[in-house]
């Protein structure tokens, strides 16, 4: 038996590229299953989905605490996350990013493969979604499944899914991302920050479950603290602002679903400043400036 | 009867919109989200003296997961199906502590509004409760995963209403809520869109100084739902006025206004946006175009009918 944990964000696909890793797995003969984890989170923000694969049948119901293989669909979650939580020592790490294997931090010196299954995807795909990409480096990093195989997985569950056209596009992703995988060992020791929880008792909470602002062990809670949540990490592109355009017409303002433009200084001095700790990097801004001042990048 | 509270005039545009948020960054939306630029804009027109209730939906849960929480009012939840008689409730008990000048607000998905909640939220309006509800239509059950609801349109691909070789998304048209509304005599019935900010915040401005209940039905697409680029919420938005998919009018103490006609531009456009629609064939356009048509033909009559000069 081998169990595979993804880490990704919502809107990535990760429950897909589960599925479908499965799916490869059954193709050789194997009994698999794949599942979510289910949160109360948007897409964007950090989820997990899970593979198990074994030879015999599998009647293990649990979320994957101890994985031999970790799958991280987002570099960036790395720091976030701790991504590596209960991986074995024997384990590996397949993530997807430009560095190479050496360059990555995590909880601990694995094996690793690193693939840059972002440019991949653009380029096969036209969008920075990298689930079936990041299969292409599990076959190679773990020779577990073929690539064959997981062309086979990716037609199955994405073909369902969207159709076989765009299904055969993501099967060229993986083998495109297959071609490009480096494998090697990563480093260890990296403490990526962990909040206490917050748990309050019975008499810490005020009257009717309401909470005041309050700073306590997690960060601010209560009414307001969502601001303590950094949601910037979330995109894959970022507005850039040209004062020199801008007419201040307040429409990217006002359409900012994130509340993150703002405007600074008073009379002619008036501009804009993006806070990019809260940019989900939409992109509607952009779309909307009536005087294409803000262009998105990568 | 003087709905007007203190005769206060509407002035609030996008220049003098405040720079506060009380609806914070930091909320957990997906990128591109309609909704939380209706409650951002919401909440500046509304301000501080304000308690706000919600229904289980997208907002309740990108809004706040406690103990974190992006509001800076009061903000309560009790159940999915009761929220306009919950949000009377929390007015009458503030008018009995003699806080009669706090503006209670319900902000509601349209499966909470118009389905699931529809009971409460007729019988609250029937007996002229005097709350503002305000119901941010993203045409489906989004929280869930995207189920079909009363407002979902034709031929919309939900996970309820898959798009396959037997069944091409949804078969029923979308309930017409805000006429369903207007039809309990209310004080005030509005539409508005995300896509049109200045009718938008005009709209929730004179709500928020009238008296009696309120009811806004504010179009706020849903990128994750909709199948589309997250840079396109404004854009499809307003595309859907423009083609008559949705209808921007009010209806004031019985007069109903048009506000902006729509130009009836070809459904094509609005609909190639969105991949909760790639399935169509060229005959399900052709009847949703035919909806489009049918639905101005009759809001027009609908205006006319209960225009001012209709009054005695
Ligand atoms: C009585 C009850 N039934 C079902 C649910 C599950 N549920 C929670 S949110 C939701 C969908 C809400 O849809 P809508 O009101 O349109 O808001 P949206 O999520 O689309 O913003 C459902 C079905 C519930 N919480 N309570
Ligand atoms: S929309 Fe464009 S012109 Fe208007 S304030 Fe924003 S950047 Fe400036
Ligand atoms: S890209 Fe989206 S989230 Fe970022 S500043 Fe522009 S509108 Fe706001
Ligand atoms: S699922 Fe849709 S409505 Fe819900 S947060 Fe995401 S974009 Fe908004
Ligand atoms: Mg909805």
């Amino acid at each position: 038996m081998y169990e595979v944990r993804f880490h990704g964000r919502g809107g990535q696909g990760a429950v897909m590229a589960a599925q479908a890793l499965a799916s490869a797995a059954f193709q050789e003969g194997n009994y698999a299953v794949a599942f979510p984890y289910f949160g109360a989170e948007r897409r964007g923000a950090p989820v997990m989905a899970f593979t198990r694969v074994d030879k015999d049948k599998i009647f293990s119901k649990t979320l994957i605490y101890e994985p031999d293989y970790i799958v991280v669909l987002d570099d960036k979650l790395c720091g976030l996350v701790d991504v590596s939580d209960g991986l074995k020592d024997s384990g590996m790490a397949i993530i997807n990013s430009a560095e190479k294997p050496e360059d990555i931090k995590l909880g601990k010196a694995v094996k690793c493969a690193t693939v840059d299954a972002t440019t991949v995807a653009l380029e096969t795909l036209g969008q920075p979604i990298t689930n079936s990409a990041i299969l292409g480096a599990f076959a190679k990093a773990t020779g577990l499944v073929s690539i064959d195989s997981v062309v086979e997985g990716i037609m199955d569950i994405f073909g369902n899914r969207i159709g076989e056209r765009l299904a055969t596009k993501n099967a060229n992703a993986a083998k495109a991302a297959y071609e490009v995988t480096q494998v090697g060992t990563c480093q260890g020791g990296f403490e990526c920050e962990k909040a206490d929880k917050w748990l309050p008792g019975y008499d810490e909470l005020p009257l009717g479950l309401a909470t005041r602002p309050m700073e306590t062990p997690e960060g601010l809670v209560g009414p307001g603290s969502f601001v303590d949540n950094k949601t910037g990490s979330w995109k894959t592109f970022a507005p850039i602002y040209d004062p020199d355009k801008c007419i201040m017409c307040r429409m990217c303002w006002f359409y900012c679903p994130d509340g993150a433009i703002k405007e600074v200084g008073e009379g002619d001095a008036k501009t804009l400043e993006f806070h990019h700790e809260y940019c989900k990097g939409c992109g509607i801004c952009a779309n909307e400036c009536p005087k294409d001042a803000i262009k998105m990048e990568r | 009867m003087d709905r007007h509270q203190g005769g206060e005039t509407i002035a609030i545009t996008i220049k003098t919109l405040p720079k506060e948020e009380l609806f914070t960054s930091g909320h957990t939306a997906c990128g591109g989200c309609g909704s939380p630029i209706v409650v951002r804009a919401a909440m500046k027109i509304l301000g501080e003296n304000t308690v706000t209730y919600f229904p289980a939906c997208c907002l309740l849960v990108f809004g706040g997961t406690y103990p974190h929480n992006a509001f800076k009012v009061p903000y309560l939840h009790v159940l999915f199906e009761n929220s306009a008689v919950c949000a009377a409730g929390i007015k009458h008990a503030l008018n009995k502590q003699g806080k009669e000048d706090v503006n209670v607000v319900a902000f509601a998905g349209d499966g909470g509004t118009g389905d699931i909640g529809f009971q409460a939220l007729s019988g609250a309006a029937e007996r002229n409760e005097d709350i503002l509800y305000i119901c941010y239509d993203n045409e489906a059950y989004m929280n869930t995963g995207i189920q079909r609801s009363g407002s979902t349109p034709f031929g919309a691909w939900t996970t309820t209403t898959p798009a396959g070789t037997k069944i091409g998304g949804k078969e029923l048209f979308k309930k017409d809520l805000p006429k369903i509304m207007m039809a309990h005599n209310v004080p005030y019935v509005a539409t508005a869109s995300v896509g049109h900010p200045a009718d938008m915040i005009r709209k929730i401005e004179k709500a928020k100084n009238m008296k009696g209940f309120r009811y806004l039905q504010i179009f706020a697409p849903c990128p994750t739902g909709w199948r589309m680029d997250t840079s396109k919420t404004v854009e499809v938005a307003k595309k859907a006025v423009n083609s008559g998919m949705w209808t921007l009018f009010e209806m004031e103490d019985g007069v109903v206004t048009l506000n902006v006609k729509p130009k009836m531009e070809p459904v094509d456009d609005y609909l190639k946006m969105q991949g909760r629609f790639r399935h169509l064939t060229d005959e399900q356009i052709k009847i949703i175009q035919g909806w489009a048509y049918k639905k101005n033909e009759m809001d027009l009559k609908f205006v006319e009918a209960f225009s001012e000069d209709k009054k005695e």
